[in-house]
């Protein structure tokens, strides 16, 4: 046996070093301490007073203590679980896992059946949902669309109501308000079997999202107190714009999105401490000529691995972004700027790596980008899971049985090896040239729309318990009697 | 075109502020009527350089600082349109709907339609139905132009509408729409009148608006 | 079909050597036939092995060892055959080209065949058309199979072809071609009678060429 020895876990991307990102640790300290933001929430300015930040009208400066107080207090892994208790949908949030899913709230959608783009509709919400559920390497599911044909004001709930039923995998879910974020909780706990059961084993996350710049605004702090008090775990995502809502500078955009989420932290620390708290945001450019938040571009990869190695440094996980492209249609562009982004998030162990399966700038949904990407996302982890180095993967003793000219087909080595060693492909083509002509010349577009139609004839996600689906049913009923009122 | 005014005109494009102004001071004191200033001088700068931004020549903060350019020197040619009667193309409030506190690209909006002549009373942001019913009735605009930048937020436009037309005044003035999530087909939706993809053209939209 | 023959095919189909030939022995014992045994069983088991490789469901590695549980299985069952006098599905002589000495993927054909109930003399790698030659008057087969997997040495394939018909035995036999650089067009151009792209499908193109499929 060998001992003193360190066995590099996988392949991973650094790009700070320790002087950089005490730099940035501290650029962001004296943002909240100088500068301050502006909270629009009496409540919460209340509590940050008493936890010993200075208040002036809506202005909140957070001496650099207490940052580091609430930094100390969130932890760094967490388990988030699967509704059905099937360990294999569980996400354990920590050191050197990336896990995958889609993103929230696109006004429009590529229609299943006709790829056509149209509006984002109720009855895509289930679906969206057993493709999530079916594919492997996507982990937690939100619903790639905002619905169309519901009261405007119940878009959220209706999204979580549809979600819920027909995945397992934890799901992250937004809402308008403090009402909306009660019936999601009550579907959840109802599931659960009761709050303390849904606290010791969470099924999903809340989203919440302050405003750059500098802004914590009075709906965001709704939500997050409704999670905090209810223990759910949170995440707190700016999306400053280089450029326009933040400084143009990598650099400079790191710091005050980092301070934006910290304000939420400290909040969140102050009424709940040690609820599991997932830093963000997302971070891109403003395109200068199409005034738009590039999802394809490589600063949007280069800024959020920055992001999450300040994320890691201060020891939490963080709300990554990649998948996603500016590409309109299912092409060239939105693979290459889909696949690396996945890859590069995935080389930062982005913790929870959303927005997968977004197209036309987080415009449309797509569950052909979302699948297409699984397949990218299944290569990504071959590489970021590394050379396992040990004696019997050195293979030195079976190199010198076969010797030369032999093979190692029959090898009980490469038996042992040959799945897990390799990756293999859903989606990719790697039969030859007539093979492939036989099958009808198929592009990955063909397969991956093949995929996702097979998916939805076969894939039967686990059930929910029949008095859960009595509360959705409730829950909904009673929404739409407040919102008629 | 007098060499000034070929000169106003550059600088407006090129963004300077100083000169521009200077320019425009120049002028007047020389005797040169303001409307000649401003549709000679100061609107075919402004022209070029929508023309330039949409061609992927010039970006938006080399917008922003040509639409600065001009606003310096309207400042001081304004006053004196008014006074020998020369009207401005038109009236525009403008706004982001409520709940939302984007406004780079209204803002923008707002300097271009400036830059084309037009008289602009920003509301500013988190801009409620009323507030928006109110500043018609005050300031009897031509068109009505609203902007969102979020996709949970743009629901906001709607009501807006629906509070013009209980207030009885849809029909007096153009409503036109804008922002990341907006599109032709919501525009039609919810009884827009226009939408505009970016900054440049909305203020195209806004012209033709104005002479309808 | 009765357990015995249906316990042995799926052995195979699982590519566990050490049971196959135990088994094998029970059904001779039971009074199988050794071309019942062939037939019902290994060549069952060999069949449902190429369909799930076709599908993507086994791979490489576990297609040889259920090739390898059809051979353990096959050397008891052999002498038997040929003193019965049993008729095979036909008679394989195949060999890697000249100049190449891969043989993965021969090797590969060669089983499957056995394991479709062909009768195959594996001439190795390195094969000279001369020796193809030989070996086709000595075991007079039905089918010679070629394998190349270098571009480089695949025009030896129309070498050999070329030799067989100065030497007269073209007509006698059936040519089929395979191997990475290979291709149809390929096939047509050196006068081969078919071609496989992969391993199941050389198998399944020798039971054509033979009309049995």
């Amino acid at each position: 046996m060998r001992t003193n020895y360190r066995i590099n876990s996988g392949v991973r991307f650094e790009m700070f070093t320790q002087d950089q990102l005490e730099e940035l640790f501290w650029g962001a300290l004296h943002v909240l301490e100088y500068t301050g933001l502006d909270v629009m929430h009496e409540e919460a300015r209340q509590i940050l007073k008493k936890a010993g930040a200075w208040v002036e009208g809506t202005r909140v400066r957070l001496p650099n203590y207490l940052v580091r107080k609430s930094l100390e207090m969130a932890p760094r892994s967490f388990t988030l679980f699967a509704r059905d208790g099937n360990p294999e949908n569980d996400i354990h949030i920590g050191p050197g896992r990336a896990h995958f899913g889609p993103g929230p709230t696109c006004v429009q959608f590529i229609d299943i059946e006709t790829q056509a783009r149209r509006p984002y509709l109720n009855s895509d919400v289930p679906l969206v949902a057993k493709v999530v559920d079916a594919l492997p390497n996507i982990d937690f599911c939100e619903s790639l669309g905002t619905v169309s044909d519901v009261h405007h004001d119940l878009g959220a709930l209706y999204e979580f109501a549809g979600m819920f039923p027909n995945t397992s995998k934890p799901i992250v879910a937004w809402s308008y308000d403090k009402y909306d974020s009660a019936g999601i909780h009550e579907i959840a706990v109802a599931e659960a079997g009761g709050q303390e059961a849904f606290e010791q084993r969470p099924t999903y996350v809340h989203y919440c999202e302050p405003l750059s710049p500098l802004i914590t605004t009075s709906e965001s702090v709704d939500k997050l107190l409704f999670a905090a008090t209810h223990r759910i775990p949170l995440i707190f995502t700016p999306c400053p714009l280089a450029g326009g809502t933040a400084p143009v500078t990598a650099a400079g955009i790191i710091i005050p999105a980092a301070a934006e989420s910290w304000m939420g932290l400290t909040i969140a620390q102050a009424v709940q401490p040690g609820l599991p708290f997932i830093m963000g945001g997302v971070l891109s450019v403003m395109d200068m000529s199409a005034m738009i938040l590039a999802y394809g571009a490589p600063e949007l990869s280069l800024m959020m691995a920055g992001i999450t190695e300040l994320a890691h440094y201060v020891g939490l996980p963080l709300w990554q972004t990649g998948g996603c492209t500016d590409s309109k249609t299912f092409d060239a562009q939105a693979m290459i700027e889909g696949s690396l982004s996945c890859y590069f998030s995935a080389m930062t162990g982005g913790d929870l790596t959303h927005d997968v399966g977004y197209t036309e700038s987080a415009m449309t949904g797509s569950v052909f980008q979302l699948a297409a990407m699984d397949e990218a996302i299944g290569y990504t982890r071959r590489i970021t899971r590394g050379i396992e180095v040990n004696e019997d993967t050195l293979a030195v003793d079976v190199i010198h049985n076969v010797g030369p000219n032999g093979h190692y087909l029959k090898e009980k080595h490469t038996r042992r090896y040959f799945r897990s060693e390799f990756w293999y492909p859903n989606l990719h083509d790697r039969r030859n040239f007539e093979e492939w002509e036989m099958m009808g010349r198929t592009t990955l577009k063909d397969r991956t729309i093949a995929r996702v139609h097979d998916i939805l004839v076969t894939h039967n996600p686990s059930s929910i318990k029949p008095e859960t689906e009595q509360v959705i049913r409730k829950v909904l009923a009673e929404a739409e009697a407040r919102v008629r009122a | 075109m007098s060499e000034v005014l070929a000169a106003i005109s550059t600088s407006v494009i090129e963004g300077n502020l100083n000169d521009c102004v200077k320019l425009t001071q120049e002028a007047l004191a020389a005797g040169m009527a303001a409307d000649t200033i401003l549709d000679n001088g100061l609107m075919p700068g402004m022209d070029y350089v929508g023309v330039e931004f949409k061609a992927g020549n010039m970006f938006v903060p080399e917008v922003l600082r040509s639409a600065r350019a001009m606003q310096g020197a309207m400042d001081l040619v304004r006053p004196l349109l008014s006074a020998t009667g020369a009207s401005m193309t038109g009236k525009i409030i403008l706004g982001t709907v409520k709940g939302d506190l984007h406004d780079i690209g209204k803002n923008l909006v707002a300097m271009m339609c400036e830059g084309a002549g037009f008289e602009v009373k920003d509301l500013g942001k988190n801009i409620e139905p009323d507030a928006f019913v109110k500043a018609v009735k005050e300031f009897e605009p031509n068109i009505v132009g609203m902007s969102a930048l979020l996709t949970t937020t743009m629901r906001s436009m709607e009501h807006t509408i629906k509070a013009l037309e209980e207030a009885g005044l849809r029909d007096k003035v153009k409503v036109m729409i804008g922002g990341a999530p907006v599109t032709q087909s919501f525009a039609d939706q919810i009884g827009a009148d226009g939408y505009a993809s970016n900054a440049a053209s909305a203020s195209e939209m806004a012209k033709k608006f104005a002479k309808a | 079909m009765s357990a015995i023959l249906e316990q042995l095919s799926a052995v195979v189909i699982e590519g566990d050597e050490t049971k196959s030939p135990g088994l094998v022995q029970k059904a001779l014992d039971e009074g199988f036939t050794a071309k019942e045994i062939l037939d019902n069983a290994l060549v069952v088991g060999m069949t449902e092995v190429g369909i799930r490789f076709k599908r993507g469901d086994m791979f490489v590695p576990e297609v040889l060892m259920s090739a390898e549980a059809m051979q353990t299985g096959l050397g008891i069952l052999r002498p038997l055959l040929a003193a019965s006098g049993a008729e095979m599905l036909g008679k394989i002589v195949m060999g890697t080209v000249k100049g190449d000495l891969h043989d993965i993927g021969k090797n590969l054909v060669g089983m499957l065949c056995e394991g479709s109930g062909f009768d195959v003399i594996d001439l190795g790698f390195n094969v000279a058309p001369e020796k193809f030659i030989e070996a086709v008057k000595q075991h007079k087969p039905n089918i010679i199979g070629m394998s190349a997997l270098l571009t480089t040495t695949m025009r030896s394939m129309g070498h050999t072809i070329k030799a067989l018909e100065e030497a007269g035995l073209r007509a006698g036999v059936k040519i089929m071609v395979g191997g990475a650089p290979v291709d149809r067009e390929f096939a047509d151009r050196v006068g081969a009678d078919g071609y496989g792209s992969n391993a199941p499908a050389g198998a399944d193109l020798a039971k054509q060429l033979m009309g049995a499929a």
